[in-house]
């Protein structure tokens, strides 16, 4: 491997990256003795992965070799190989004597001219301590806390900005992003257009035994970066499992009907505040924002079955609507009927007392008359009625004292007959 | 110059593998315990800078953290025996890393063990308990009782038990088949039931309907009567107001009138020559 030019190495900021002889030669051979001194490491440390562009002597991973990390490479390779009965020891130990030799080459041809052995020695020395001094310069986003660890040890919190801290290996920085609103969706996965379901996480049992489908959202935040990053295992991962199991055991104190309808927002509330309960009991560290339900429904299996439900409740409404159709049509009709039968009644009335008063006044007039001279009068109209009614009847005239000895024939057959042919219209009598 | 040169070098790298061997770092989420061959001899609960002998001794790391254990779900039978899936989960904390070294070194064999504890605890828990235990109310008792015979065994690991949770609680598959159809069938008993309503308003109502049309009517009919009779009694006051004043005459009146109207054209009469019309038929007064 080449050297990295030294402009690169001058660059504090990437120092690290570029592996300058004298930090490979050290981090591979510390490496070697963690893996010497650690035989048994509980977990990997994922607080870690918050710390950027940092070697930790802890976390470091060899990635490639350095220019004489032959031996250092891989898991095996410790320089006590022998030593060490839990790691095995596949290659041989660092020839150091070669080792340094080939370091004085390269820095023999770093530093060309002029330089005593021992004095460039020095000076490359003080230089990359200045450089690893440098490196402990770093920048904290405006989302994000700063958290400086010595020796792992949590030093203190500093807030966005440029900051200065002990470099690696002494100190660490880890920088979470605290303003970030997180968000986890459990019973589906992605986004409007291309949702997929989850069944598994979103159905649940409610309280009535039925199975819902319930899709909801956890927006959270951390409140805490300490307690977020030092009390909790996968925090993270915590969120959601506890977030299925709260909105569970809401879920399961209600109906079904409630959880659909009427109770939603309720059992929104209730899941949050228990998670938060719960998150708060592990001192994780997190805010929980908001929990949405996103969906409660039937399970898609038994859907149809519901929007029967609700088409039976349509055809309620239809039925009821028809019902009031028909009312509404015939009571109307029937108001008018009665008002018909009852306006006929009164001019019925009406008019019996106007005929009444009609044929009492033309009867006044006539006995007004008939008291001013009485017997003729009386007289008068017997002979106009007679008048008129014998002036249209047929009149047979018998003297009884005419034909007595001779029975008298009427031929009543004759005359019914020839009164049928011509009848007249007969008037009908008031009274 | 050379030869010291390298005897420097060699004495530097020396100086700096013993200090490599010596000083350790605890991390702020670590507990670690020193172990001189394989023995352990510290506790070390404080994070920072920490130093050991060096070869000689070695560390192992513990978290410090909440830890979570979420072994795999399990059928089990309730009381009721209906089965179901039930997957729990709990959390909890390192305390006494050197009984943790001594029972079960790693988190693997911790895990293995420790899950089949909680197993055991939930399934006992669950026999004694039915379906609306688990869902209900009863849940959070359910947890306690759990985590109460959970956190029993927990000194023996070195751990302190948090707290356990059930998750998912599911029905097994053929038992969610029926409860499908049993869901179906109630659905199906409720769609018939607002069917029926709607029969039944609409029955109701259209009999309302036709009952109010037959009051009205017959109410109309009612109010006629009493009109029509309203006019023939006042008629006949009238009549008999007037008529009142001289019965003979109106005897008269009436019996002209009435032989007007009764007597139509082509009445065939017999009438006697004594009659009051011929009265002056053969002879003069």
């Amino acid at each position: 491997m080449p050297a990295a030019p030294i402009w690169r190495l001058l660059g504090w900021y990437d120092a690290a990256a570029y592996y300058p002889p004298f930090v490979a030669v050290l981090s591979s051979l510390s490496y070697n003795a963690k893996q010497f001194m650690v035989s048994s490491t509980a977990r990997p440390l994922e607080a870690r992965e918050y710390s950027q562009r940092r070697i930790s002597l802890l976390i470091y991973k060899q990635q490639g070799s350095g220019p004489w990390g032959g031996g250092s490479g891989g898991n095996g390779g410790n320089p006590w190989g022998g030593r060490s009965p839990g790691v095995g020891g596949g290659s041989p130990p660092l020839d150091l004597e070669e080792l340094l030799r080939s370091g004085q080459e390269r820095l023999r041809r770093l530093l060309p001219n002029g330089f005593d052995n021992l004095r460039g020695l020095w000076l490359l020395a003080a230089v990359i301590i200045a450089i690893w001094g440098l490196s402990g310069f770093y920048r904290v986003q405006a989302d994000e806390q700063g958290v400086e660890m010595l020796f792992g040890a949590y030093a203190r919190t500093t807030s966005p900005g440029l900051h200065y801290w002990f470099p690696s290996p002494v100190g660490d920085v880890l920088r979470p992003k605290v303003t970030q609103t997180n968000q986890i969706t459990v019973g589906f996965r992605g986004s409007e257009p291309s949702v997929s379901a989850v069944p598994q996480e979103s159905h649940m049992l409610a309280g009535d035994q039925n199975i819902a489908d319930v899709w909801f959202v956890v927006q959270w935040r951390i409140r805490d970066a300490g307690d977020f990053l030092f009390n909790m295992r996968d925090a993270e991962g915590t969120v959601k499992v506890a977030a299925e199991s709260a909105v569970r055991e809401v879920v399961g104190r209600n109906p079904l009907q409630a959880v659909m309808t009427n109770q939603r927002e309720l059992i929104a509330q209730d899941s949050r505040d228990l998670l938060q309960t719960i998150m708060d009991g592990y001192g994780a560290g997190i805010t929980i924002l908001d929990l949405r339900i996103q969906k409660a429904d039937p399970p898609s299996e038994v859907i149809d079955a519901f929007n029967e439900v609700q088409r039976a409740k349509q055809d309620e409404d239809r039925l009821r609507n028809e019902a009031l159709a028909y009312s509404n049509d015939i009571i109307p009709r029937a108001k008018g009927e009665a008002a018909r039968m009852v306006e006929g009644a009164t001019a019925e009335r009406d008019k019996l007392i106007a005929e009444a008063e009609g044929q009492a006044s033309r009867f006044s007039a006539f006995y007004q008359t008939y008291a001013a001279n009485k017997d003729i009068t009386i007289r008068r109209m017997y002979l106009e009625a007679m008048q008129e009614v014998l002036g249209r009847s047929q009149i047979i005239m018998m003297d009884e004292n005419a034909g007595s000895g001779v029975v008298p024939y009427l031929a009543l057959p004759e005359i019914q007959r020839r009164t049928q042919v011509e009848r007249p219209q007969v008037q009908g009598s008031e009274q | 110059m050379s030869a010291r040169l390298t005897i420097l070098v060699i004495v530097l790298i020396a100086a700096f593998f013993v200090a490599l061997g010596t000083a350790f770092t605890v991390h702020q989420t670590q507990q670690a315990l020193v172990l001189q061959f394989g023995e352990p001899r510290r506790v070390i609960t404080e994070p920072g800078l920490h130093f050991k002998i060096p070869f000689i001794q070695n560390v192992s790391y513990y978290d410090s953290r909440v830890l979570d254990l979420d072994p795999q779900g399990q059928d089990m039978s309730l009381v009721d025996q209906r089965r179901i899936n039930v997957d729990s989960f709990a959390r909890y904390k390192i305390v006494d890393p050197l009984k943790f070294y001594q029972t079960v070194a790693t988190d693997t064999a911790f895990r293995d063990r420790f899950g089949n504890i909680l197993n055991g605890g939930v399934r006992d828990a669950l026999g004694q308990a039915d379906l609306t235990d688990v869902l209900g109310s009863g849940r959070q008792r359910v947890m306690d009782q759990i985590t109460t015979a959970v956190r029993r065994r927990a000194p023996e690991f070195g751990i302190e038990v948090i707290e356990v949770r059930i998750g998912r609680t599911e029905l097994t598959a053929d038992t969610t088949q029926a409860t499908y159809n049993r869901m179906r069938s109630d659905r199906m008993a409720e769609a018939a039931d607002f069917r029926g309503r709607g029969q039944e308003q609409k029955s109701r109502i259209e009999a309302e309907a036709n009952r109010d049309v037959t009051v009205l009517i017959a109410e109309a009919e009612k109010q006629a009567q009493i009109l029509i009779g309203e006019g023939e009694a006042k008629s006949r006051k009238i009549l008999n107001d007037a008529q009142g004043k001289d019965a003979t005459f109106y005897a008269f009146f009436r019996a002209m009138e009435a032989y007007r109207a009764a007597l139509g054209e082509g009445t065939t009469m017999v009438l006697s020559p004594n009659s009051e019309f011929f009265r002056y038929f053969d002879r003069l007064p």
